[in-house]
């Protein structure tokens, strides 16, 4: 398995260990009781210290949309099609932005999503860094 | 305000989707605007330039065509609400008493826009920004998908507010798209899809362009008339984000639409004025969910109301509250700093009764609104005097 890292610190945990869960990097505020995300340096509403915590990997699809124009700052088409995006809604109240995998008609509000590491570029030594994605979660 | 502020003299360059050297676009929107104010550029006393993609001071440079007089001279830049930020410098440079005619001056080509780079750890190779994921049609179509399951909003509701936008712009002369057809919804629908549920022919129109707004006192303003009606601004308001559950800090376009809710009662709360007063209003319609969404927001209508708005054509020319008279972002054109103020143009030149086959007969008072990046809004409401 190739060796991944983020695209930059400090927005996810990539583990080392196969089967182990992608995690999101978050604050929380223990003024407002809220989490958010990306990291903050203080409580947006109360201005209060914040600690780092890490998100849960899995949420609930809040809505999508399926995008067959070239990606942000290329104009390049994009194989397949398209690409689909989502908003995704975790257990700690925060709604994350992200690609989703998967094609029309794969996709339904309110359907559970899983977070995976989403490699964008490969380096020379053979790292992929890494955004992150969610999957759909396919329920038994 | 302190003093009075009027608008007395807008210029444009048209939106267009050829290239054209920024240095002419900066210079046809200025002089333009001189020559409708009947003012001399050393009569400026406050210049405001608004661009997103242009260099550092970019604009100081394109101003030396206008005159070497010493002015002051700001560069301004908030994303989309570029243009109207500018004007609300103007306005507040007039009102606060530094200059008795100030100038607000957007140019852009949204095609030339850069985008944010990260360096990786290793700094080995230049990546994109984890911050940089989404393009802003995929965050208008997701606030549209989301329409759809709340209120079971159609398609075909998006594509009316499209195509009655394209048919605004079609007698515009500064449109970037002038269809030489009535444009139909079943048209709109037909086009490529852009991001579910938009189609291009939802989506602006990105190009090139220039825009520019002379704001002066009452007493400049009476002077200089010339048997026009004199425009007065009765509000400027801006907001940047409020926290709401669910809010979204990461991406190219993020922030909750209620900002336009807040920024508009400031608004009407400094104008002394509400919705039902409006003849006519400009918003940020980048996408139809956008306009949609705010005719509920600015309270033309309530909550869950804006499809029968547009179903019943009360925001066309000639209904009820047009919107976009003159084809808005969707027609007119978005080239970004620029664009507010293209607003402005129009809204200036409606309320003079100037604008011919697109005119909204009788308009008294316009409302003009701006996002910037989903997390500025500025609102302006201007009133023939």
């Amino acid at each position: 398995m190739p060796k991944m890292a983020p695209l930059e610190e400090g927005y996810m945990v990539i583990p080392e260990k196969p089967g182990e869960p992608c995690q999101l990097l978050g604050s929380y505020s223990k003024a407002a009781k809220k989490s958010f995300f990306p990291i903050r340096k203080l409580c947006p509403i109360t201005s209060e210290p914040v600690e780092t915590v890490k998100l849960s990997p899995e949420g609930v699809l809040y809505s999508w949309s399926f995008i067959q124009m070239p990606k942000m700052g290329s104009r390049q088409k994009v194989e397949g099609g398209g690409y689909g995006v989502g908003q995704i809604d975790l257990p700690e109240g925060v709604r994350i932005q992200a690609p989703i995998d998967g094609k029309m008609g794969d996709w339904k509000i309110g359907m559970k999503m899983r977070l995976a590491p989403n490699p964008v570029v490969t380096d020379e030594d053979g790292t992929q860094y890494c955004g992150f994605k969610f999957i759909p979660v396919k329920e038994n | 305000m302190n003093r009075d502020v009027y608008v007395i003299g807008v210029g444009m360059h048209r939106f267009s989707k050829d290239f054209i050297p920024k240095r002419d676009l900066y210079f046809t929107a200025g002089m333009d605007a001189l020559k409708d104010a009947g003012v001399k550029f050393r009569d400026v006393g406050a210049l405001y330039n608004g661009y997103i993609g242009g260099g550092m001071t970019e604009g100081i440079g394109f101003a030396k065509d206008l005159g070497l007089t010493g002015v002051p001279v700001t560069h301004v830049e908030n994303a989309s609400a570029t243009g109207s930020t500018a004007f609300r410098e103007a306005v507040w440079a007039v009102s606060g008493g530094q200059t008795d005619v100030a100038m607000a001056l957007g140019y852009d080509d949204m095609r030339m826009m850069g985008n944010p780079i990260a360096r990786p750890p290793s700094g080995k190779k230049r990546l994109p920004s984890m911050e940089n994921i989404m393009l802003p049609a995929g965050f208008f179509a997701m606030w549209a998908q989301r329409r759809m399951h709340e209120n079971g909003t159609t398609v075909e509701t998006f594509a009316k507010v499209a195509a009655k936008n394209w048919n605004h712009g079609r007698h515009n002369p500064m449109a970037q798209r002038r269809a030489d057809h009535v444009v139909t919804a079943e048209e709109v629908l037909a086009a490529d899809m852009v991001a579910y549920p938009h189609t291009a022919m939802m989506a602006c129109a990105s190009g090139a362009g220039a825009a520019c707004a002379i704001v002066a006192t009452g007493e400049w303003a009476k002077k200089h008339a010339n048997g026009r009606p004199m425009i007065k601004v009765l509000a400027s308001q801006a907001q940047s984000e409020h926290y709401s559950d669910g809010h979204i800090f990461m991406g190219a376009v993020v922030g909750p639409s209620y900002s336009t809710e807040i920024t508009g009662k400031l608004a009407y709360e400094e104008a002394g004025v509400g919705p039902k007063d409006l003849s006519f209003v400009h918003v940020h319609d980048a996408f139809p969910i956008e306009e949609l969404m705010y005719y509920e927001l600015l309270g033309i209508c309530g909550p869950g109301e804006g499809d029968r708005l547009i179903n019943d054509g009360d925001t066309a020319i000639g209904g009820r509250i047009p919107f976009s008279p003159d084809g808005g972002l969707i027609a007119r054109g978005h080239p970004g700093g620029p664009t507010g103020l293209a607003q402005v143009w129009d809204a200036t030149r409606q309320l003079r009764g100037e604008q011919g086959k697109f005119q909204v007969e009788g308009a008294r008072t316009g409302l003009v609104h701006m996002m910037g990046a989903g997390s500025i809004c500025v609102v302006h409401i201007l009133q023939r005097a």
